[in-house]
């Protein structure tokens, strides 16, 4: 019970420091949807090939989104020298990891709320719960994933190289699920079932693997 | 002479052997002809990089469990050795790739699993580069050492979606005729001493760099410098 409250308190922490400087989620929000812009020089987007190509655009944009809202939760408490102190309480480390987590996964959440309608209006892609949900599934991997590695970088040199090599990798299994359900919603084929349990199966070990891990990481 | 180099030595004779059995012993294939003896060495090397990595997984277990130092040394050594044959395998299957599918490359479940594991032991190297010598270079590591064995069996599970290409197991099926089936168990064996003599010299040098820390302590100032 204490470690559930300890992992709302940062991440309530987490989030009205947000709030108040209202620095991350604008800057995220615009970068999405700079990188619809970006892809749609890139591509040559029209109306029939825009369903084929938006599943993989829409996974990109989200993914270093994702590295830099995960790359923020920790470079920002390096910066202030606040790491040192929070680990140095009496709250265990799992607990602090996951409201950490929690916290960045609500901000990429928000900016998930940007570009999927931003998606669905420039690429005349459907827009649905169910895309809604995959995507939704995949970003709790991630954000568990993606935090663990920040916690880890954010202590080592050349931070801004190492998160992306190290946490990329590990993310593919959510960007094949993921994708594969996007896919099928937006006309693909495939089951989009299988591709959901697979999503929540993944969830489950990486979430449970990242807390166990998070004493080893958060501790110096 | 020491006994390192006795075991070096024999590691390349036995090679050579394995090199004689593949060019001379073993029948050519009757559908693939010469090209399919790459298939000894590169079987050889996936299972030597496995084995290495599974090595690097015990290695650090010992180490976040136990604070053991020579699991964190044996896991440095395996890493390397690993990303080597990982290497070695990757570079020839696509040499065989090239001429039996037309293509070097392909995304198939094997081969991005393999390119997955060879990224993420290039990062735990480059961890340890990294992070500052000592406790948490070797946790940090022994954290990614851990989580790149998980997910590389999930990514392979994922993407097996997809047709694969890659030929199946031709071991288990019999499919092998007796020469060829020799031919491979040996290199296979030849393989796998091969790796455990280069992790056991490079845990030699790993074991004396750490009890040199003045020298280690040069070296990281000299990287520091130079980056």
């Amino acid at each position: 019970m204490r470690s559930i409250a300890i992992a709302l308190a940062v991440a309530r922490k987490d989030l009205v420091s947000e709030w108040r400087s209202r620095e991350l989620v604008p800057a995220l929000a615009q970068f999405v949807v700079l990188a619809l812009v970006i892809a749609n020089f890139g591509f040559q987007i029209d109306s029939i090939n825009a369903p084929a190509i938006a599943p993989g655009v829409l996974w990109l944009a989200l993914v270093f989104a994702g590295l830099v809202a995960f790359g923020r939760a920790f470079a920002a408490e390096k910066e202030q020298a606040s790491l040192e102190q929070v680990i140095l309480t009496s709250a265990p480390a799992a607990a602090i990891f996951a409201g950490k987590a929690l916290a960045a996964a609500a901000l990429l959440v928000l900016c998930e709320a940007v570009l999927l309608p931003a998606l669905s209006l420039f690429f005349g892609t459907p827009l649905s719960l169910a895309l809604a949900a995959a995507v939704f599934l995949a970003t709790i991997g991630m954000a568990s994933l993606g935090c663990l590695f920040a916690a880890m970088v954010a202590q080592l040199r050349a931070r801004e190289v190492m998160l992306p090599l190290l946490t990329l990798p590990l993310w593919i299994p959510f960007i094949v699920a993921g994708g594969q359900a996007v896919q099928v919603m937006m006309g693909g084929g495939g089951s989009y079932g299988q591709a959901l349990w697979l999503l929540i199966d993944f969830d489950i070990l990486f979430v449970v693997l990242t807390s166990l891990a998070a004493r080893f990481v958060l501790d110096e | 002479m020491n006994r390192y180099l006795v075991a070096a030595a024999a590691s390349v004779a036995l090679m050579l052997v394995a090199a004689a059995f593949i060019f001379f012993f073993a029948p050519t294939d009757a559908l693939q002809g010469p090209v399919q003896r790459i298939f000894y060495l590169h079987v050889s090397s996936a299972i030597a990089a496995f084995v290495s990595f599974a090595v690097v997984v015990v290695g650090s277990v010992a180490y976040l469990w136990r604070e053991s130092i020579v699991g964190d040394r044996v896991a440095r050594s395996a890493a390397l050795v690993g990303v080597v044959f990982t290497t070695v395998t990757l570079v020839m299957g696509m040499m065989w790739a090239k001429p039996i599918w037309g293509t070097f490359w392909t995304w198939d479940a094997r081969l991005t699993s393999t390119l997955v594991l060879w990224i993420i032991y290039a990062g735990y190297l480059l961890v340890r580069r990294l992070a500052a010598p000592g406790r948490q270079a070797a946790r940090f590591a022994a954290v990614v050492g851990i989580f790149g064995f998980v997910d590389v069996p999930v990514v392979y599970f994922s993407v097996t979606w997809w047709r694969t290409v890659h030929p199946g197991p031709v071991i288990s099926t019999d499919a092998l005729p007796p020469e060829m089936l020799f031919t491979f168990l040996f290199t296979m064996f030849c393989t796998l001493v091969l790796a455990a003599v280069m992790i056991a010299v490079r845990y030699r040098i790993e074991a004396l760099s750490d009890a040199q820390p003045a020298a280690q302590f040069v070296l990281q100032a000299a990287r520091r410098s130079t980056s």
